[in-house]
């Protein structure tokens, strides 16, 4: 492999609770190759440095979600920044708007919670052994493309939690429900499969969801995989509010 | 197996408890640009508050006597409010092109009966709609239809 | 101080394979409580990074007959054709059910499951979502997994030892990364599925976190690991970062090329046949290297490659089939496959061994199952097939959650005072390595002299010289692993720690796998031996297993379970 005289100084956020009072900050002054993304540079100093820096990493390929950080102040996807769009020196900090459990780790248990209020999954009104009259002879239930192409792109979200870390309302409101849930929660609603809408517009007409959005757009700015989460929950604050006064005239089935 | 064999174990586990660093916003939070575009955003917030005390003081005037609203009338063509007029149509049609042109091409129904629309047709319907309601306004106003 | 609890099924490992057992048995009855053990959150594992599609016959011009015969050659009749007839039959109600969780399948226009080729296949019977089947499949799984209270999941919890006692698997010993501490987390039967073993390779497409832990999990506590000297090689990876670019890229019609410009497994005769770039990963794989040393493969600073050329597709067919492939390469390599050719060369991508089960997932250790890339059930055989594996995940970890429920059925809860022992020893064990800083090993150096003894001896080609070197030298590898030195004395989120000892899981597996090459004298599947370029039913139709001892791997052999399909010569 052909080497490089580059060198970069790569300032790390570093936080350990057993010896750090508050967060400072590290510089590491290390040699880089043209082609590496932020990462590579991360991992250089883990292996080769200070093993005692702690990040999550894992596919390396921008679909496993883990290594999302902030790069000079932006939330990027770390292995998907390439290093050369910095020159000569870059700071690299855990995601904003979430506690720090250690260097550029952060506490998403919060967001684990947040993500199963919306009900991610198919609801159906009977039980699939009761349903069968819906599905194919393969068990399979019938969705054309246009109907798939409805709810595609909110179904992309791959977890990194970009948009949390850009939010500003996040950043105020600590228990907003956030873009990534919310957008989940309206693929779900988008989905021809599903008939678990009525429970998801009661749940985004609750404290702190959709109508706690003020529109920023900031989610869909640094989203890595284009699912426009914005989109979704402006989309989502419309038909919370077409289902609420469809409800006022239109008597309930079930309830 | 019949009945729950350790209904204790259903709980989550309890986390930690290690002690976290609180979260951080960003530093260039405010100087990102597109952070600023946002919070001029909600800034117009401001010049709409000022514009409904003018709107209800006019009604206050209009209330008190023809003396008072003349003068409220001649208020208005001072200078300071010229420009205050002038800063509330930016923001208003600052607002109108960020409401319309990136909004609500947005909030479009996915899977309503009517076709999702390109973000630049709804930009283009709104100035249209726009463009034609001023000059129904104007001719309105110059009393050339419903005099 | 070690926590206790209680459970009635443990799954360690929250990829396609775990979450599906753990949806079955939470399924099947409300009241048990189903402990999810990963040790990174569900929706990281390596699932995600699958790309091409999940096999299952759908098509009428298809049958269970075809797509067994399929994997059986593809396997190069190594493969146990009781598992493969199990497999096929039950795997289109697995996708089926999968769609019915949410799984967003492409679509025909009719609204069925649409299909798409892929290699050793002989007709479309790959169902897929774009390009991103194992990203929505993992994610699926996840959601639907999320409705059912009693599953439990411990997120970031690395098992470092499974807990026998009497005979019977108990429960594991579980380090929470978060705090440091210990879980002993008790139940009456455990589920591995942990994946593969990709990162014991220097090159390969799988994610970091695949250290083989599961299979040096059984293999520490006696069970035999099987068939492990057969590594599948992807022919398609990007240079340098081995990142996929998936077969669905030669399905969908992309060719492969040479420096001359030619479609070589088309020019010349690489035993594929008329199936050209759609034939089985291990020819496909041998066909490139052959290329490269004829002189006709590209170079750059990371040595030589051929290309796909996806270019008479259209942008068009390109964004509706494979937008994943197209982000990957303009990402990572810089190039537009509407325009240009995407470099690629072969990679590791998949073991087709692992912990030793039958058609029940069960492995001869009582109490403990195992399903996915972890466990050699054995429908791989030699060479897997694309497209079988995300199927298999689904299939055998239904099977799995069903046979560990049926164990634990009859069985009772074990004596906690000596499981908590036993994790008490091993947290002792664990808490001495943190922060050492005696030992004369450091955990990088060492991967790194692991991973290039490996791609040295067990590459895509082998020889018996090279093979023995790999596996005296994984041996001293293994005896050095002892002596980690390590400098982060935190005990909250220790990462170097979690670094040491899967260094540790993989050391074991190397060796395990250098000895079982250098012991199977001929060429098999994706085991190909330079030394012996033929196949040898008289001598070597039979699994590998490989049993610990205290002075390395114990090697033996199991029978292959041969159905209606009688070994032929694998031509295509």
């Amino acid at each position: 492999m052909a080497e490089s005289n580059k060198r970069m100084r790569v300032e790390i956020l570093r936080f350990d609770p057993d010896k750090d009072e508050v967060p400072r900050s590290q510089e590491y002054e290390i040699p880089v190759q043209e082609d590496w993304k932020v990462l590579d540079a991360i991992n250089y100093i883990k292996d080769e440095v200070d093993p005692t820096v702690s990040h999550r990493w894992s596919c390396r390929m921008a679909v496993c979600g883990s290594c999302g950080m902030m790069v000079n102040g932006e939330p990027k996807l770390t292995c998907k920044t390439s290093l050369s769009d910095y020159e000569g020196s870059i700071k690299i900090e855990p995601l904003a708007n979430f506690p720090i459990v250690r260097d550029l780790v952060v506490d998403m248990d919060g967001f684990m919670d947040k993500f199963r209020k919306v009900k991610p999954w198919i609801v159906r009104a009977k039980e699939r052994a009761e349903d069968m009259e819906n599905l194919s002879e393969k068990g399979t239930y019938s969705q054309s493309p246009a109907e798939l192409a409805t709810f595609k792109q909110f179904s992309m979200c791959i977890n990194c939690l970009l948009c949390y870390a850009a939010c500003p309302v996040i950043a105020n409101e600590p228990d907003f429900i956030g873009p990534a849930a919310i957008a989940l929660g309206h693929r779900y609603n988008l989905d021809s499969r599903d008939e678990g809408d009525r429970g998801r517009n009661e749940i985004f007409r609750g404290e702190g969801t959709v109508f706690s959005c003020s529109f920023a757009n900031e989610c869909s700015e640094v989203c890595p995989k284009n699912v426009d989460p914005a989109a979704a929950v402006n989309q989502a604050k419309l038909a919370a509010v077409v289902d609420w006064a469809k409800g006022l005239i239109l008597p309930r089935e079930g309830a | 197996m019949a009945g729950a064999a350790h209904p204790e174990a259903m709980a989550p586990p309890k986390k930690g408890p290690t002690r976290t660093a609180p979260p951080r916003m960003p530093e260039s939070w405010w100087g990102a640009q597109r952070i600023r575009t946002y919070l001029l955003f909600g800034a117009t917030g401001i010049v709409y508050f000022v514009a409904g005390t003018v709107v209800l003081k006019l009604a206050w005037a209009l209330g008190t006597g023809p003396e008072a609203w003349d003068r409220a009338l001649g208020n208005l063509s001072h200078p300071l409010y010229l420009i205050f007029h002038a800063l509330t149509l930016v923001s208003l049609i600052f607002v109108g092109l960020r409401a319309f042109g990136t909004m609500m091409p947005k909030m479009q129904p996915r899977n309503g009966p009517l076709p999702v629309l390109a973000a630049g047709t709804v930009k283009g319907l709104f100035l249209s709609v726009w463009v034609a309601l001023t000059v129904l306004l104007g001719l309105v106003l110059a009393g050339k239809i419903f005099p | 101080m070690v926590q206790v609890s209680r459970h009635d099924i443990v799954i360690v490992g929250g990829g396609g394979a775990g979450l599906r057992a753990a949806i079955a048995a939470a399924e099947a009855n409300p009241d048990l409580s189903v402990a999810l053990v990963s040790k990174v959150y569900p929706m990281r594992s390596h699932t995600v990074s699958a790309e091409g599609g999940a096999a299952a016959i759908a098509r009428d011009d298809d049958s269970l007959e075809l797509h067994g015969f399929d994997t059986v050659k593809g396997s190069d009749f190594l493969g146990d054709q009781d598992v493969i007839e199990y497999f096929v039959e039950h795997a289109p109600r697995e996708l089926a059910l999968l769609e019915n969780w949410g799984c967003p399948w492409s679509r025909n226009d009719d609204g069925t499951v649409a299909t798409r080729a892929f290699g050793g296949m002989s007709t479309k019977r790959t169902w897929y979502a774009t390009d991103k089947v194992g990203f929505h499949m993992l994610h699926s799984l996840f959601q639907q997994s999320m409705r059912y209270d009693n599953i439990v999941r411990y997120d970031e919890y690395f098992v470092s030892k499974l807990l026998v006692e009497d005979g019977a698997c108990q429960g594991v010993a579980a380090l929470e990364i978060r705090t440091g501490e210990f879980h002993a987390i008790l139940g009456r039967s455990v589920i591995l599925a942990t994946g593969g073993a990709g990162k014991i390779f220097p090159f390969t497409t799988n994610g970091t976190i695949k250290t083989g832990d599961g299979m040096a999990l059984a293999y520490r506590a006696g069970v035999a690991l099987k068939d492990m000297e057969f590594v599948q090689y992807h022919p398609t990876g990007l240079p340098g970062t081995g990142i996929l670019i998936t077969e669905a890229a030669r399905g969908e019609g992309g060719f492969l090329r040479n420096n001359k410009d030619e479609r070589f497994l088309v020019e010349y005769d690489y035993g594929v046949g008329d199936k050209a770039e759609l034939g089985p990963r291990d020819m496909v794989s041998r066909a490139i290297i052959k290329e490269f040393e004829a002189g006709r493969g590209f170079e750059n600073r990371y040595g030589s490659y051929c290309v796909v050329d996806l270019r008479h597709l259209g942008e068009e067919h390109i964004n509706a089939k494979l937008p994943f492939v197209r982000e990957l390469a303009k990402t990572y390599m810089g190039v537009d496959p509407v325009h240009e050719y995407i470099p690629i060369r072969p990679v590791v991508h998949y073991m087709m061994g692992g912990v030793d089960t039958d058609i029940n997932a069960a492995t001869d250790l009582p109490g403990l199952y195992a399903a996915g890339e972890v466990a050699c059930g054995s429908l791989n055989g030699a060479n897997r097939l694309g497209s079988n594996s995300l199927t298999e995940c689904l299939v055998f970890g239904a099977v799995a959650a069903r046979s560990a429920l049926d164990f634990a059925r009859g069985a009772s809860d074990g004596d906690s005072a000596r499981l908590v022992a036993q994790v008490e020893e091993e947290a002792a064990r664990v808490n001495a390595l943190r922060g050492n800083g005696k030992g004369n090993e450091h955990v990088s150096a060492l991967r790194t002299e692991m991973n290039s003894t490996m791609e040295a001896g067990c590459g895509v080609y082998r020889h018996q010289d090279t093979m023995q070197v790999a596996a005296d030298e994984t041996r001293n590898i293994r005896q050095r692993v002892a002596d980690l030195h390590l400098k982060d004395t935190s005990k909250v989120f220790n990462t170097e720690l979690i670094s040491a000892l899967e260094l540790q899981n993989m050391v074991e597996l190397a060796e395990v796998l250098a000895l079982g090459a250098v012991h199977r004298k001929e060429s098999r599947g994706a085991h190909t031996c330079r030394d012996y370029p033929t196949r040898d039913d008289q001598n070597y139709l039979y699994h590998t297993l490989a049993h610990r001892t205290e002075d390395g791997p114990r090697l033996g052999r199991k029978e292959v379970n041969l159905g209606h399909w009688e070994p032929q010569e694998r031509k295509y």
